[in-house]
């Protein structure tokens, strides 16, 4: 387990990426570092990071979830269908959003445990299917629906902040708590170890497996809630790409795809250091090209960064470990 | 005795195994044409039209107003349409010509998917005798020389159209405005054209363009575009949109910013999720090019050259300026 001061300076050196990003921008364009920049930064992440929170469990026991995107587009989509077509109440067609979000996620889970299926290739089916049933739901067609769904995404006046971020920030918060204080968290970092210990021990993986998938399918559910709110309208494209996204601020913010290791703290600093670097090339006025060519010069440059950090503290714990424990 | 009986079985099950895949693909490929043979129909022709993402709802409302058309008018003609997942997976649009001339189509009807990518498969389809009609996205001139093909287009003037919007947008605002346009995928044909035709606009009324970024056609990508852009031109006075997803995307940017009124937005499509924000004002010009009616005139003008008819020359179809 990481001590606390460590786990700090872990936290300072991603802080330290992101405020060289915001200190970049801030030379090269000349409104960059305002309050409107940030609160819009604020504004456009809740969908994103709370996906990649639960991306970031996943990918420590060792999964990989690919359908999140399609899946966000399904819940946003049968949120816009319940609103305006069917005119329910607003916090029924929430429920119903999550609710689908749980159930796509919870099918992923099952069927890769249960059958036994790398959860790259069920994702991959739940990627295909999630994306036809939202074109199927909404005859492909983008529904606006305005002031029902806006607030949750409309900035807090004075506080220039919108209370999807601070839901956001509660499911960081709770899902960092869960995995670093609780025995589940323990459970799945020792799945994504080395899960036949952790049967070999008596504990059975599954349910702890399957768990992971359906809260991600649920986060999924909430980023389409985000989604549609911020947009005030439902998108069948939406989420189109984000799984991989999501996959990218995960690994910026070290967890390793081979599972075992991860944390959801710097996942979100991952999110912001993609979210930053989007908006930033875009106020600077970046060509389309380029804005893709830096995003992955970032994204790789980051790991790499990660990784080599990741070594010297390696390094550091077998020189303590022998002189402590010859 | 456990060994041979599966080596006994390994050719049963295997012959067993691609029997099934075979009656599949019989029974897949017998669904789609009722009748077995081209010549089974002599006189009724069968048109395929060829579209872009059927997921995109200008797409989709283009291929249902040819399937009514059809139904209307089924002696005349039989229909087959066709579209792609992803708009920019041009070798999936190149297959489905490829499989089209297998079936001997009379005629095919494309919205392609890419202005040069899809000459060369539109020219074997040439060679196979098949009918091309270009409607939508207009293959490139020059590549069409190249390749010595002459294929007939039917489709609106994008740049006219935007020029429209453009001015409707410019007639409430004064010379030396800020304003920034969000562009589509720069490569494709028609988002140029609208780029231009907006430039144009601009051009023309002495507003100060301050700036042209690519919203990728995706509502979120243009919202996050558009955030940025407001955050930076703090007096940014109109936002022009190449099509009607981003200017949803950008009209709940400026909402987020707190400046609804004071950044006028365009858009193009006229779909109807734009509908309620034209009534408040929040979008104040987009154009209608009919999509539901693009393809039936790309038909029609198919119908009219197997008839025998002298193939017309290029047809511009209308774009309306809707203001609300």
């Amino acid at each position: 387990m990481t001590s606390t001061p460590k786990k700090l300076a872990e936290y300072a050196a991603m802080l330290g990426i992101w405020v060289g990003l915001l200190v970049m921008f801030g030379l090269l364009s000349q409104n960059f570092l305002t309050g409107a920049t940030f609160s819009s930064l604020a504004n456009r992440i809740p969908s994103l990071a709370v996906v990649a929170t639960g991306m970031t469990l996943v990918l420590i026991i060792g999964g990989i979830d690919l359908s999140v995107g399609s899946v966000l587009g399904l819940c946003g989509s049968v949120m816009g269908v319940a609103l305006v077509n069917a005119h329910l109440p607003c916090w029924v067609a929430t429920l119903l959003a999550l609710g689908i979000g749980l159930v796509a996620g919870t099918l992923n889970g099952v069927i890769s445990v249960f059958f036994r299926i790398p959860s790259f290739i069920v994702t991959l089916g739940m990627l295909e299917i999630a994306r036809g049933l939202a074109y199927l739901s909404t005859n492909s067609q983008t529904k606006y629906i305005g002031s029902p769904v806006e607030p949750m995404s409309a900035p807090i006046p004075g506080l220039g902040i919108s209370p999807a971020f601070l839901m956001a920030l509660f499911v960081i918060i709770c899902s960092q708590v869960a995995l670093s204080r609780t025995v589940f968290g323990r459970h799945l970092v020792a799945i994504g170890t080395n899960e036949e210990a952790v049967r070999l021990a008596g504990i059975n993986p599954k349910p702890a497996k399957i768990a992971v998938f359906a809260l991600l399918g649920l986060l999924s559910g909430l980023g389409g809630v985000f989604h549609t709110s911020r947009l005030g309208s439902s998108d069948p494209n939406a989420g189109m790409g984000l799984e991989l996204s999501a996959i990218a601020a995960v690994v910026i913010g070290g967890t390793s795809l081979m599972g075992g290791r991860g944390s959801v703290v710097r996942t979100f600093f991952g999110v912001l250091i993609i979210a930053t670097l989007e908006a930033g090339l875009a106020q600077v006025g970046a060509s389309e090209p380029t804005k893709r060519v830096i995003t992955g010069i970032v994204i790789v440059g980051a790991v790499i960064l990660d990784a080599w950090r990741h070594n010297l503290n390696a390094r550091g714990f077998r020189s303590l470990g022998k002189r402590t424990n010859p | 005795m456990k060994n041979r009986f599966s080596t006994n079985l390994t050719p049963l099950l295997a012959s067993a195994l691609l029997m099934g895949a075979l009656a599949l693909m019989n029974g897949g490929c017998s669904k789609a044409p009722d009748q077995p043979e081209p010549k089974a129909a002599p006189g009724k022709p069968r048109v395929a039209l060829i579209m872009k993402s059927l997921a995109n709802e200008f797409f989709s409302t283009m291929a249902e107003g040819a399937k009514k058309h059809q139904s209307t008018n089924s002696a005349s003609y039989e229909l087959v349409v066709n579209g792609i997942k992803n708009e920019t997976d041009l070798g999936e649009q190149v297959n489905l010509v490829e499989q089209m001339i297998a079936q001997r189509v009379s005629a095919i009807v494309i919205a392609p998917a890419d202005s040069k990518a899809l000459v060369t498969v539109l020219k074997r389809a040439k060679i196979a005798g098949i009918l091309v009609v270009n409607i939508d996205n207009k293959l490139d001139a020059g590549v069409l020389k190249q390749a010595d093909l002459n294929i007939p287009f039917v489709g609106p003037d994008n740049r006219a159209g935007a020029r429209k919007v453009g001015e409707a947008l410019a007639k409430q605002l004064k010379a030396g405005d800020k304003v920034t346009i969000i562009e589509g995928i720069p490569t494709a044909f028609n988002g140029q054209q609208r780029r231009l035709g907006f430039e144009d606009a601009v051009k023309k009324a002495g507003l100060t363009l301050v700036g042209v970024q690519s919203g990728r056609w995706e509502m979120e990508a243009a919202s996050n575009v558009a955030a940025a852009m407001l955050s930076e031109h703090a007096d940014l006075k109109a936002i022009l949109c190449a099509n009607d997803s981003m200017a949803l995307g950008t009209v709940s940017a400026i909402q987020a910013a707190g400046k609804t009124g004071k950044v006028l937005v365009a858009g193009f499509d006229n779909i109807s999720a734009l509908q309620p924000l034209l009534q408040k004002g929040q979008v104040v010009a987009t154009a209608d090019q009919h999509g539901d009616q693009l393809a039936v005139f790309g038909i029609e003008a198919a119908l009219k050259i197997l008839k025998g008819e002298s193939a017309p020359a290029d047809q511009t179809t209308v774009v309306d300026l809707i203001t609300k």
